[in-house]
C-alpha cells in the first residue's frame, strides 16, 4: 500500500488499452477539473505508464496490469467511467490535500 | 460545427440490432460508409468489447477499436448510432451508441462534453430522443473547437 497526499500529485494517469474511448473521456473530464490545480492529466496505454505518475486510474479489469507496469504508483481501480467515487476521491484529495491509497 | 469529426450523415438514429454484436457491427458498419476506417476496424471494435464493455452510463456505450486495429483507421471521426427498441449491453440497456474511431486526441473534448452531457438527466435526455440529426451534433459539439 502506498500513500501520497493529494497537494503533491502533478501527474494523473487514465491507463487503459487502446486508449481513445472511456479513458480518453475520463481524462477529459479530469483534466477540466484538476487542470487549474496544476495537475497534468495523461491517458497511456496499461503497459507503458510514464514513470512520474503519481496516481494511476483504470478499469478494475487492468488494475492487476496496472500494478505490474508501475509498481510503486498509487492505483485507483474503477468500475464506471462517469461518476465513480474513486475518480471522486481523487479529485477531492487533490483540491482538499487529502491523502490518497492505492 | 465540426463536420468532419461528427459528420451529419454519421448521425443514425432509428437503427436496429438484435444482440451487443449485432449493433457494434452496425456502429462499425456507419464508420465504414462515411470513409473513416476500413472493415478491418469492426472487427477490432468487437475484440475490445469481448475485453472490458465500452458500456459509460445512462443508456449509452462507446463502442471502438484495440491498439492493433487503430492501423484500420483512415481518420479520426465519430458516429451516433440509435437503437430505439435498446439493445441488452452485459446486462445494461443501450439506446445510443457514440461509435470512435481516432489515432488523435481530437475527440477528447467531445467526449468530456457526453460526460458531462450524460450526469444531467435532461441532456441526456435530449441526446436519447432527438428528431434532428443537427440536434445531436449540437447537444455533443457545444464546446468542441471548430
Amino acid at each position: 500500500m502506498t500513500t501520497i497526499n493529494g497537494a503533491a500529485v502533478r501527474k494523473v494517469v487514465i491507463a487503459c488499452d487502446a486508449g481513445m474511448g472511456s479513458s480518453a473521456m475520463l481524462a477529459g473530464q479530469l483534466r477540466r477539473q484538476l487542470g487549474k490545480h496544476s495537475v497534468a492529466v495523461e491517458h497511456t496505454p496499461v503497459d507503458t505508464i510514464p514513470a512520474d505518475a503519481d496516481v494511476v486510474i483504470c478499469h478494475q479489469g487492468l488494475a492487476e496490469r496496472a500494478r505490474i507496469s508501475a509498481p510503486d504508483t498509487i492505483i485507483v481501480p474503477i468500475q464506471v467511467f462517469i461518476g465513480d467515487p474513486a475518480v471522486t476521491r481523487v479529485v477531492k484529495a487533490v483540491q482538499t490535500g487529502g491523502d490518497l491509497d492505492g | 460545427m465540426d463536420d468532419r469529426l461528427l459528420a451529419p450523415e454519421a448521425v443514425r438514429l432509428d437503427e436496429h440490432a438484435a444482440n451487443r454484436d449485432d449493433a457494434i457491427r452496425r456502429c462499425g458498419g456507419v464508420l465504414v460508409e462515411i470513409g473513416a476506417v476500413d472493415p478491418a476496424y469492426v472487427t477490432a471494435m468487437l475484440d475490445r468489447e469481448q475485453s472490458i464493455s465500452t458500456y459509460v452510463g445512462a443508456g449509452v456505450a462507446i463502442p471502438h477499436g484495440t491498439t492493433a486495429g487503430k492501423a484500420a483507421i483512415r481518420r479520426d471521426a465519430l458516429a451516433v448510432v440509435r437503437f430505439p427498441a435498446g439493445v441488452d449491453w452485459g446486462g445494461n440497456h443501450v439506446t445510443t451508441c457514440v461509435a470512435i474511431a481516432a489515432q488523435g486526441d481530437g475527440h477528447i473534448e467531445l467526449l468530456a462534453d457526453l460526460a458531462e452531457l450524460l450526469l444531467d438527466p435532461e441532456r441526456a435526455r435530449a441526446l436519447h430522443e432527438a428528431a434532428d440529426p443537427d440536434d445531436v451534433r449540437r447537444l455533443l459539439l457545444s464546446s468542441a473547437p471548430n
